[in-house]
């Protein structure tokens, strides 16, 4: 390379850099007043890519609903907002965290927003690992408040639950209670085995289907946990009871994966019997409504704390028709993903009211401990925090049934009103977190044991499940 | 004056204005940059150095220095932390004295670094380099799966368990950042003053002639583990950082994805310069944040993608100009200087030949 051109080319790039740098930031600015900024996050990457712009689009409606905000565009949620106050300041969205469900970039991307960006308030993570990592970092930041987007595990608000940080809605734990009576209950399952990714959230949702399954009787003879990474199923399925030395099989395979890891199955037993199959959440959803659920329909399987597939009650109704109306066709409101985050703003909009639009502690002490969306019909309808700021929840198991249009669809099949985190003394913030052999098998009265309620066609019964 | 010494007066100038900026940095940095930016940089930096110690002066490119920043950082996440009523709860949780902790750690990791060496030092080329890149994945795998130690939980809180002169570095940034600058400063010299010992020098001499030194007595194998050794040293240094840095440690800091990243950081600043690491950690994390702060996360229009779209950008057009990296364009701009001035047949020569004649 010629001489001539670095005279051209260095002072070219020496002048990108500078401006870059004099624009990014990088030299100390005071904070702005009059505003509270707010940070978003949430995954773009990874098995929960799908959740950025229906977390995204959870939030923005509610802080459009509550907040007098509008969506710059109604396909687009992450394109932002404009307007929006509370409290008597201006609310700015700073950033939309951009995760993949692993600790390293969720840390990395609360530091953007909240360090560089000046975020005073998150609403997010997404997923189990991710809150257990921001929780840590809540509790080295105890200025700055994080309200968990739809995250399940434990940790964050049980054993670690730094004061700044709020959870409005269940625990992987807690989103599987009364699974485990159902299946005793109505399959006649005495025996099980499980199989789950091995990580946070899975373990907490193992949890909850321990403690309720062995809670009323029923004994886990084997815990099978995969790398989450995915891959071949195989060797682990080989690990499991054979299907006429069990009498069911929890499933806890994280994202779309329950596919390949049923196809494992399948391969090893041969064809599934669906009244052998249960599991959480991910039986149904994510990729697996088309290839999983049509094995499953008749299957039971824990639920979001929401009635997935609707409730008919007032309350319910209102809502879908206000949280549907910002962003039409980009998220299903009933979904846990959009109702996580809508309740997570508005709970954050109704603190910032309360606070003046103050932020810190004043802000923590403001943020409401009862809430009363949607879906929460016990107590009046409102939703209580515990004492470490986590939901006090009702939860519906769901069925997979076949739907009028021959599809599987997930039906509410139960109610079990006012689930707390403890299930009964069986977890607490002195216990181990839920975890490869936590909790283990024990008999024991869960509050709600006896009193999960039958759900027919969106109407809870005075039924018992029998 | 010659242009050799002109340009060896011009880096130095270069080297006491960077330091006394970064000296200088707390004062003229946000604290977002200097922790997240600047901190990071010097603690990357450290890692790459090890990297490129080893490649430069001794000719193999290790895949494993993550794995082994990853294997000190695990070691010591797993000694200091503790279970507390609202503490951490993922890992062993030993709750050991932190110097002890930090001493095992270090030793720890270089006694890996040296079997890994021992089992490497026979294996060249193409082959080096797998057989390092297993043993990062190796050793991913194994965080990842011994649920014992973490799994693929973070196990955190390693920040609020230092020994006793390094402080509060949990609250007080600035203080790890002077803690990262130091140790750079530390492993920079470390391998200037390594290079020119007996040591180094027949390092060198394995580099370019292996045959020919096992024929002049020297242990090939030997010299190649104890380097493999010394780059395990100071990955355990950065290993150490980063996890006081981070906070928090989970297998994906020591990923493919993180091993792919060292050796990007490594080749951007330059395989051949130990300054190279620094300069080139500098620019991926600059460019990082500002693709992440500047572009959608749904990516870029037409060509999609984010941040590894750009940096894949830069890295492809670095390696067409300038195969040696950052700090192989300021060699070059100097070498089409040099070459100004002397006859043509010099331009058939290579820098190391150009190097050896003049020594000769």
């Amino acid at each position: 390379m010629k001489v001539g051109r670095w005279r051209l080319l260095l002072p070219l790039a020496l002048l990108v850099v500078g401006g870059t740098v004099a624009t990014s930031g990088a030299l100390a600015t005071p904070a702005q007043s009059g505003e509270v900024k707010v940070a978003i996050m949430t995954d773009c990457k990874g098995a929960f890519a799908f959740g950025y712009e229906v977390d995204t689009a959870g939030a923005l409606a509610a802080l459009s609903q509550y907040a007098g905000a509008k969506p710059k565009n109604k396909k687009k949620p992450s394109a932002g907002i404009t307007g929006g106050t509370a409290g008597g300041k201006s609310i700015n969205i700073v950033g939309i965290g951009c995760g993949d469900e692993t600790p390293a970039l969720a840390l990395k991307e609360t530091r953007r927003l909240m360090n560089q960006l000046g975020g005073e308030v998150m609403i997010g993570p997404l997923s189990g690992d991710e809150a257990v990592t921001i929780a840590n970092w809540a509790k080295a930041n105890p200025q700055k408040t994080v309200i968990i987007g739809t995250a399940g595990s434990q940790d964050p608000t049980m054993q670690i639950a730094p004061k700044n940080l709020f959870r409005y809605h269940g625990d992987g734990a807690q989103w599987n209670a009364g699974l485990g009576e159902i299946v005793y209950k109505k399959l006649g399952w005495r025996t099980a085995a499980l199989i789950g990714d091995d990580y946070s959230f899975p373990w907490t949702s193992a949890a909850g289907i321990i403690a309720d399954f062995c809670g009323i009787g029923g004994r886990i003879t084997k815990r099978v946990w995969t790398p989450p990474a995915g891959g071949d199923y195989a060797p682990f399925i080989r690990q499991l009871p054979a299907p006429d030395k069990v009498d069911g099989y929890f499933w806890l395979v994280g994202g779309a994966n329950t596919g390949a890891a049923l196809t494992a199955f399948e391969q090893a037993y041969g064809s599934v019997k669906a009244s052998q199959h249960s599991g959480n959440l991910f039986l149904f959803f994510l990729g697996n409504f088309a290839t999983v659920a049509p094995k499953l329909i008749g299957s039971y399987m824990g639920g979001f704390g929401t009635a997935q597939t609707g409730l008919k009650t007032k309350k319910a109704n209102t809502y879908v028709k206000q949280a549907g109306k910002w962003y039409p066709g980009v998220a299903d409101v009933n979904d846990g993903f959009f109702y996580n985050y809508w309740n997570a703003a508005w709970a954050l909009v109704q603190g910032l009211n309360k606070s003046n639009g103050a932020v810190g502690a004043a802000l923590h002490r403001a943020l409401p401990r009862t809430l009363k969306p949607a879906f929460q019909v016990a107590n009046g309808g409102t939703l209580r925090l515990d004492s470490r700021r986590q939901a006090i929840q009702d939860q519906y198991p769901l069925q997979i049934v076949e739907g009028t249009d021959g599809k599987p669809a997930a039906l509410v099949a139960g109610y079990v009103p006012n689930v707390d985190q403890t299930f009964g003394g069986t977890f607490g913030p002195n216990k181990s977190a839920p975890g490869r052999n936590f909790p283990p098998c024990v008999k024991r009265k869960l509050p709600w044991q006896g009193k999960v309620q039958v759900v027919k066609n969106g109407v809870i019964t005075k039924q018992f499940i029998k | 004056m010659t242009l050799d010494a002109t340009k060896t007066g011009a880096e130095r100038a270069i080297g006491v204005v960077a330091l006394v900026l970064a000296v200088l940095a707390p004062l003229l940095f946000s604290d977002f940059w200097l922790n997240s930016i600047l901190t990071q940089a010097l603690i990357l930096g450290i890692g790459a150095a090890s990297l490129i110690f080893l490649s430069a002066y001794g000719g193999m490119i290790s895949l494993a220095q993550t794995g082994l920043m990853g294997i000190a950082g695990y070691a010591l996440a797993n000694m200091v932390t503790q279970r507390v009523p609202g503490g951490e709860t993922k890992g062993l949780l030993l709750g050991w004295d932190p110097m002890l902790a930090l001493v095992l750690a270090i030793l720890l990791t270089v006694g890996i670094g040296l079997v890994f060496g021992a089992v490497a030092s026979r294996s060249f080329g193409i082959y080096f380099l797998m057989l390092t890149l297993t043993y990062t994945v190796i050793a991913f795998l194994f965080v990842g799966s011994v649920t014992l130690i973490g799994g693929f939980s973070p196990v955190a809180g390693v920040d609020r368990y230092t020994p006793g002169f390094i402080g509060d570095i949990a609250n007080d940034r600035t203080r790890l950042y002077y803690i990262a600058l130091i140790t750079a400063g530390f492993v920079y010299l470390l391998i200037r003053y390594l290079i020119r010992t007996p040591f180094g020098i027949s390092m060198q001499g394995i580099r370019d002639e292996p045959v020919r030194m096992a024929s002049l007595g020297y242990n090939v194998a030997l010299h190649r583990t104890l380097a493999f050794g010394i780059g395990a040293f100071v990955a355990a240094l950065g290993g150490v950082l980063y996890a006081w840095w981070f906070g928090q440690l989970s297998p994906t800091t020591m990923g493919l994805d993180a091993t792919i990243q060292l050796l990007i950081i490594a080749v951007v600043g330059g395989l051949r310069r130990i300054e190279g690491a620094w300069l080139g950690a500098l620019a991926f994390i600059w460019i990082n944040n500002e693709v992440t702060n500047r572009i959608p996360s749904d990516g870029l229009p037409v060509i999609g993608g984010t941040f590894n779209t750009i940096i894949g950008f830069v890295f492809l057009a670095l390696v067409i100009v300038s195969p040696d990296g950052l700090m192989g364009l300021w060699d070059r701009m100097w070498d089409a200087a040099r070459r100004r001035g002397r006859p043509p047949q010099v331009d058939m020569e290579t820098p190391e030949e150009t190097a050896m004649a003049s020594s000769s």
